[in-house]
């Protein structure tokens, strides 16, 4: 009976052995990660052991594929035989075109990621750490300085060094190094100054991915600092109106004729606060001071929108002042608020409007904000006379009704005295 | 005889003097409705007067306050539009834009959390003077059915200004049902009027409000009343032998009565005058639903008591032994009369264990929501 149950259980496990999917080949044979992983070397080690979690060798790819040579081969010097194309670890200058080998090949990319560019090899080779390798920098950035070398992540991992949230960290790892920016009469306090920028809140602070990082601006394979002319094109990606209007304005040719840097003259490059009006008038955060003198008819132009802009802001803020005295004391204001919304569209719209640099533009949207901000403090007004009215109205019925208790007891009194104590029964 | 007094009085000829008229208009009721009955049926009835006569002005109480329903009802129908593209924006013109149309809608808001309190209130006097004795019984069965239909009032009513924390606070009430064994998701289906919370619920919420659950509150008001006017006022036997003193309903106990109506009117100004009831955000069935949404306070305990129990216990859903708790008890409710015949204290321990348990849950239920940490 014990051997008719013995023959079963092998009969069994030869059944299920037979079931394997056909379609998956046998393992081949890696002496690479074998050896490498057995040496349990600090140099060699480490990368085998990453390298298991790699998007490559997800998709199959073996260590072969970058570093040559033939991981069948158990003897090291068959497995590492140059006439097999072992180059060992890649020198820098040869890393962009081993990565491009593939990344650069439409074929090949199609079939692991039909969307994946296949652009990053000649975008590199115009960035500024492209044309400096060329040269023979060794100490610019290349593929592996960004993406890492052997646990390489999809971008869209949060765990990649170039992932949406990572990515100015890993540019500040070299632009943060005051060393060796110095050697390229480059600034090391991008990263600072960006963490203090209205950016850098919406992306950071607000987990808004749509905001932008460094390569939002400067690119990531071709990356390279945005000319002067383009300056404005780069911040119109995103901000389309203020630079179509500032393509309107009376300042758009000068500023093309003197080579300032469009949008960045005003508003800076890397440490972009939130703007205000105090830009417009004169003292230390004036903008159009710096070029325009006082009493010259830009400083006037600037001193006129400034005033606009200040009054309806002002207008609006005691509007709102107003409905939320009225809404805390519990008034219906919904209709209010939507006033209150069309004011600070205007008010949006308005100093948008401040990049056609002429005061009779902003003006009609001024007015426009101001007659509905003036409607909906009206309408906060008349809710808190209606909450006074309601609480004089409220003492003077406390007041009949009290009365009518009052009396009502008086007559509960008068009635028990005339009819007596209560009946015994 | 009546020339004589024609000719002492000073009424000129062809005129009737006051008291004729009264008597006229007394002798037209007599005829016509049986007003002499009425007066001396209102005269016969006494109110006994011990220690706990207090607790004899909650049903008047409650009575009044229902009134007070009745009427702000009927007024805010006349503005009120029970469909969801327009039950939000009806409320909203009430109070923004109707004269006093923000007072009958507070009124009516706070009036119904006031009135669910009373007829609690009068639930636990009643209990605990044990009234529902013999022959009471159906006294006290009448005022228990009266007590969930108060809460089906506040249910259905709760929905209708269609705004965010009331569609949410439904939608997790309609779920309720749908734990009954069986039949649970017909039942919540029929409740929802569909799958899912939607304007077809607000329609259905509407019609029970306004139309089913007063035509069967007026039937069984009628048939409380009534049945108290037959028994008359129960006296606890604590004070039964002691004391058999009485008062007469009329004009004597109504007053005292009308004292307590009047204060009820005050605190409802005032209520109403310095918290107006809040409408808050339209309802958006594709929103996620919001932190901290609960139902009106007297579900809370059976809201928190639900959240509290574990997924499953002995293989049976806890949700579904939840609400099989809460209908024996219920049942348990409608039936104490008979439960406590023979006048031992197990029936009030159990009654105490269970108002000190939904105590606890409902102030757990009011105590903040922690905010989630953030990342």
């Amino acid at each position: 009976m014990k051997s008719r149950l013995v023959a079963c259980g092998l009969l069994l496990v030869a059944a299920s052995s037979a079931n394997a999917d056909p379609s998956t080949p046998p393992k081949a044979p890696n002496t690479c990660v074998d050896c490498h992983f057995a040496l349990d070397d600090a140099r060699v080690t480490p990368p085998v052991k990453a390298f298991a979690d790699d998007v490559h060798a997800k998709a199959g790819f073996t260590c072969v594929f970058c570093h040559g040579g033939d991981a069948r081969e158990e003897d090291q010097e068959k497995a590492h035989d140059a006439r097999k194309g072992f180059i060992g670890k890649p020198i820098p200058r040869r890393i962009p075109e081993l990565c491009g080998k593939c990344h650069s090949d439409p074929a090949l990319m199609k079939q692991y990621d039909p969307s994946q560019r296949v652009d990053q090899l000649s975008e590199y080779w115009t960035s500024g750490h492209g044309k400096k390798l060329v040269q023979g920098d060794t100490r610019v950035a290349q593929c592996v300085s960004c993406h890492g070398a052997h646990g390489i992540q999809p971008v869209k991992d949060s765990r990649s060094p170039v992932s949406p949230t990572k990515v100015a960290q890993t540019c500040d790892h070299c632009h943060g190094d005051a060393a060796l920016m110095a050697a390229y009469r480059l600034p090391s306090d991008v990263y600072e100054k960006w963490s203090r920028s209205v950016h850098y809140r919406a992306r950071v602070v607000k987990a808004d991915l749509s905001a932008p990082t460094c390569n939002s601006c400067h690119g990531n394979h071709g990356a390279a600092p945005p000319r002067v002319d383009s300056v404005a094109n780069v911040c119109g990606t995103c901000h389309v109106t203020f630079v179509d209007q500032f393509k309107l304005s009376p300042h758009w040719e000068p500023f093309k004729d003197m080579g300032l840097p469009g949008c960045v003259a005003c508003h800076e490059n890397h440490e972009i606060v939130h703007p205000t009006e105090a830009f417009l008038e004169e003292g230390p955060e004036s903008k159009c001071s710096s070029c325009h003198e006082t009493g010259s008819a830009g400083a006037r132009s600037a001193a006129a929108m400034r005033a606009d802009l200040t009054r309806l802001d002002g207008e609006i803020r005691r509007a709102t002042e107003l409905v939320d005295r009225a809404a805390e004391a519990g008034m219906e204001v919904s209709r209010v608020r939507f006033d209150l919304v069309s004011a600070s569209n205007a008010l949006t719209t308005a100093r948008s409007q401040v990049h056609l640099f002429r005061p009779s533009a902003l003006h009609a949207s001024v007015a426009e904000g101001l007659t509905v901000a003036q409607k909906a403090a009206a309408g906060g007004e008349a809710r808190l006379k209606e909450r006074d009215f309601r609480q004089r109205g409220l003492f003077v019925s406390l007041g009949l009704i009290l009365l009518s208790i009052v009396a009502l007891v008086v007559k509960i009194r008068e009635h028990d005295r005339r009819s007596g104590p209560p009946t015994q029964e | 005889m009546s020339e004589a007094k024609r000719s002492s009085s000073s009424v000129p000829e062809g005129a009737v003097a006051p008291g004729e008229r009264e008597s006229r208009l007394r002798a037209w009721a007599r005829d016509r409705i049986g007003w002499d009955d009425l007066v001396h049926l209102a005269a016969k009835k006494r109110v006994p007067v011990h220690r706990y006569t207090i607790f004899y002005y909650l049903g008047g109480m409650a009575l009044f306050l229902f009134l007070v329903q009745v009427a702000t009802g009927i007024l805010l129908l006349l503005y009120y539009r029970p469909s969801a593209a327009e039950a939000f924006e009806s409320v909203q013109y009430m109070m923004a834009d109707v004269p006093f149309g923000w007072l009958i809608r507070s009124i009516h808001s706070w009036g119904a959390n006031l009135f669910v309190g009373v007829v609690f209130a009068h639930l636990i006097s009643v209990f605990f003077l044990k009234a529902y004795g013999a022959p009471r019984e159906m006294t006290w069965v009448t005022g228990t059915v009266l007590l969930f239909l108060a809460l089906g009032f506040g249910f259905s009513g709760y929905l209708l200004p269609w705004n965010t924390l009331a569609f949410f606070a439904t939608k997790v009430g309609t779920d309720v049902p749908a734990q009954i064994p069986g039949i649970g998701h017909l039942l919540s289906r029929i409740l929802r009027g569909g799958s899912d919370v939607s304007g077809a619920t607000l329609s259905r919420f509407y019609g029970i409000h306004v139309a089913i659950l007063p035509a069967v509150t007026t039937l069984l008001l009628g048939a409380h009343l009534l049945l108290v006017q037959r028994h008359g006022m129960s006296v606890p036997r604590s004070v039964e032998g002691k004391s058999r003193r009485t008062i007469p309903f009329v004009p004597d106990f109504l007053m005292r009565d009308m004292v307590g109506w009047l204060a009820a009117v005050g605190l409802l100004a005032a209520l109403a005058a310095f918290f107006p009831w809040e409408l808050g955000v339209k309802a958006d069935p594709f929103a996620s639903a919001p932190a901290g949404i609960r139902p009106e306070w007297y579900f809370l305990w059976m809201f928190q008591g639900l959240k509290y129990l574990p997924s499953k216990i002995a293989g049976i859903p806890g949700e579904t032994l939840g609400v099989l708790f809460f209908s024996i008890l219920a049942a348990a409710l409608v039936a104490v009369p008979w439960l406590d015949r023979r006048g031992k204290r197990g029936v009030a321990v159990a009654a105490v264990v269970v108002l000190v348990g939904a105590a606890v849950l409902t102030v757990l239920a009011l105590l903040p929501v922690p905010s989630p940490a953030k990342p």
